[in-house]
């Protein structure tokens, strides 16, 4: 499978990448998250797993078991370490919290190996486990730099227990993180379905299946139905276009079943987009990569228009496929755009209405910037370059012991 | 007849916990930055970003116009980092081009991140006993290694002229090492550069 992506990437990568490996013979390393399918850790964690085998690193990935009443509690965390003002935590939360933590130090076996990676707060816990000799990192994929107070508190013990930590931008970490913070921006996977070429057969029949018209400009912003993906900006950026330019626009995205908010949030679009045929609100079922790409694929300007990010990987999805995004300029998105080059960097609907038009309006500069933007991912966000960037931090960590 | 060893250099990025608001903040930072904090936001940029027009070649630069210091950011840009052989001496004409600044220093800007470069150089296996196995090595062993060749050894080393240049002449090639000094990575990038080198060796 690694063979596969050299087609992708520089010549001397693959081979740096096994000299690397080659310095960290007979090291162990475990993964542990909360879920082996859905979102984006799983996801990059089921190709990056494997790839690290396949180069000679022992690696295995395990998952912590917890009940809906210890999900609840998580999620509330995830979400008051993320964007603070709900209900804090309170006592029983706390006891929910520990006891699961404890089950699970029984249930995954971290003893045997040399490093540990623990993706998000979920597992956080688990650092109890620590023994001596071993390295811990905690993979935080979310902003922590304004959580809930209570909730900091709570965790910091924890997290400052490990020996390094990851995030995505500088931007997220919270100042009490005492540990060393790594700073590494996720990836994608050029093999994945959301990525890999598609025959055109597939791109026409995704669009004649929508009922969009292929012949015409797509604007396509694609995020599930959420606030802070600001869908509703979108629309009113599309609505200044269409005032002296054809275009249709299709907002692609999913909400779960058990997501009452994206219920609302689709209804809302709906409501907004009213009887306009050229507007195409997309409710796809969560698995949908392949018809996500071919939209990408068939894009003529992406916009990525969101309020807040964690990162924001679909931006560098549509980057891949050669087309310029314009987007928020915002955490891990004005680190993927580079303004003026690979796309456009905006802060407003008005400033997103104006770039949508200069792109639609100049073919050639779409090309240009589509060109920049796909070498831009190439250069630095394909999960090579992530590998990579683990193994330095495991071969330091190490070193540093 | 010396053998030529391709290495490579790999780095990843660590937060310093130093973050600024304004320039002098910036200023005062900048001047108790280690090595690797330099070599992140200078060198490690000038990678990142070699083959795409970037309006400027570092973040420092990106930054000082971002927040109305479009001199200052000009000025940074126009740095040679070739002509530098330690990473000391650019830390002191980055601060002394600040220091020579009379506007408000203390107006609030964005934040700034300071972040380091964890390195490592390795070994990449290649090695080349004659100009045959060298042209293949370049081509082999990828902009990584390049770039260590030309850039970072020489800061490693203290040394004025690059790796690729200094075993040519030991090969007796001075026409091709003087070539190769010449290259301007500044304002190519490094898949030109190699290109360029394998038309200079070709000849």
């Amino acid at each position: 499978m690694l063979e596969e992506y050299s087609r992708f990437i520089d010549s001397g990568t693959l081979r740096e990448l096994k000299r690397l490996v080659g310095e960290l013979k007979n090291v162990r390393i475990l993964h542990i998250n909360s879920t082996k399918k859905g979102g984006g850790v799983a996801e990059i964690l089921s190709r990056m797993v494997p790839l690290m085998e396949e180069l000679g690193i022992e690696t295995r990935w395990e998952v912590i078991k917890g009940n809906t009443e210890f999900f609840k509690v998580t999620k509330k965390i995830h979400n008051l370490l993320h964007m603070p003002g709900g209900e804090s935590l309170n006592h029983d939360d706390v006891i929910v919290y520990m006891k699961q933590t404890f089950e699970n130090t029984n249930l995954i076996d971290t003893d045997r190996y040399d490093v540990v990676f623990v993706h998000d707060p979920q597992p956080l816990g688990l650092i109890i486990k620590k023994l001596k000799g071993q390295k811990w990192v905690w993979r935080c994929h979310i902003d922590i730099s304004t959580p809930d107070e209570e909730v900091w508190k709570f965790l910091e013990t924890f997290v400052n227990s490990y020996d390094g930590s990851i995030f995505h931008i500088p931007e997220f970490v919270r100042e009490g993180v005492k540990i060393p913070a790594f700073i590494i921006p996720p990836s994608i996977d050029p093999l994945h379905d959301k990525n890999v070429d598609l025959e055109e057969d597939f791109v026409k029949n995704t669009l004649e299946r929508f009922g969009i018209d292929p012949s015409r400009p797509i604007v396509l912003q694609v995020s599930r139905f959420d606030r802070l993906k600001d869908p509703f900006g979108v629309i009113s950026a599309y609505r200044m276009v269409r005032k002296r330019h054809d275009c249709q626009l299709v907002l692609a995205g999913s909400f779960a079943d058990d997501d009452p908010e994206g219920e609302e949030v689709y209804r809302e679009v709906l409501n907004m987009k009213g009887n306009d045929p050229d507007i195409f609100v997309l409710n796809l079922p969560p698995d949908s990569h392949r018809e996500i790409n071919a939209l990408q694929r068939s894009a003529t300007v992406v916009v990525q228009k969101s309020i807040r990010e964690g990162f924001g990987l679909v931006v560098s999805e549509a980057m891949w496929k050669f087309k310029p995004v314009v987007g928020s300029n915002i955490g891990g998105i004005r680190r993927q755009i580079i303004n003026g080059i690979t796309g456009y960097l905006v802060n407003s609907v008005e400033g997103t209405a104006f770039r949508i038009k200069q792109l639609l309006m100049n073919p050639d500069s779409r090309e240009l910037m589509g060109k920049n933007a796909h070498e831009r991912v190439r250069h630095s966000f394909l999960i090579t370059r992530h590998i990579k960037d683990y193994l330095m931090v495991i071969y330091n960590l190490l070193r540093n012991s | 007849m010396p053998a030529f060893r391709f290495k490579s250099e790999l780095w990843t990025a660590q937060y310093t916990g130093v973050k600024v608001n304004t320039l002098s903040a910036f200023t005062k930072a900048l001047s108790k930055a280690d090595e690797d904090t330099i070599y992140y936001h200078l060198y490690r940029n000038l990678f990142e970003y070699h083959f795409l027009p970037t309006d400027y070649p570092n973040s420092f630069a990106y930054w000082l116009a971002e927040n109305g210091f479009p001199v200052l950011a000009e000025k940074f840009s126009a740095i040679d980092l070739m002509e530098f052989t330690s990473l000391g001496e650019v830390k002191s004409l980055l601060v002394s081009i600040l220091e020579e600044y009379r506007g408000n220093g203390e107006k609030m800007c964005k934040p700034f991140y300071f972040i380091r470069a964890v390195r490592k150089v390795i070994d990449t296996g290649l090695v080349a006993e004659n100009m045959e196995e060298f042209k293949r090595g370049i081509m082999e062993a990828g902009i990584h290694s390049l770039f260590y060749h030309l850039v970072s050894s020489r800061l490693v080393h203290e040394e004025a002229v690059n790796d690729f240049s200094l075993w040519l002449r030991e090969m007796g090639e001075e026409e091709k090492a003087k070539e190769i000094e010449k290259l301007d990575l500044m304002a190519s990038s490094l898949y030109e550069v190699r290109e360029r080198i394998r038309e200079i060796l070709e000849r």
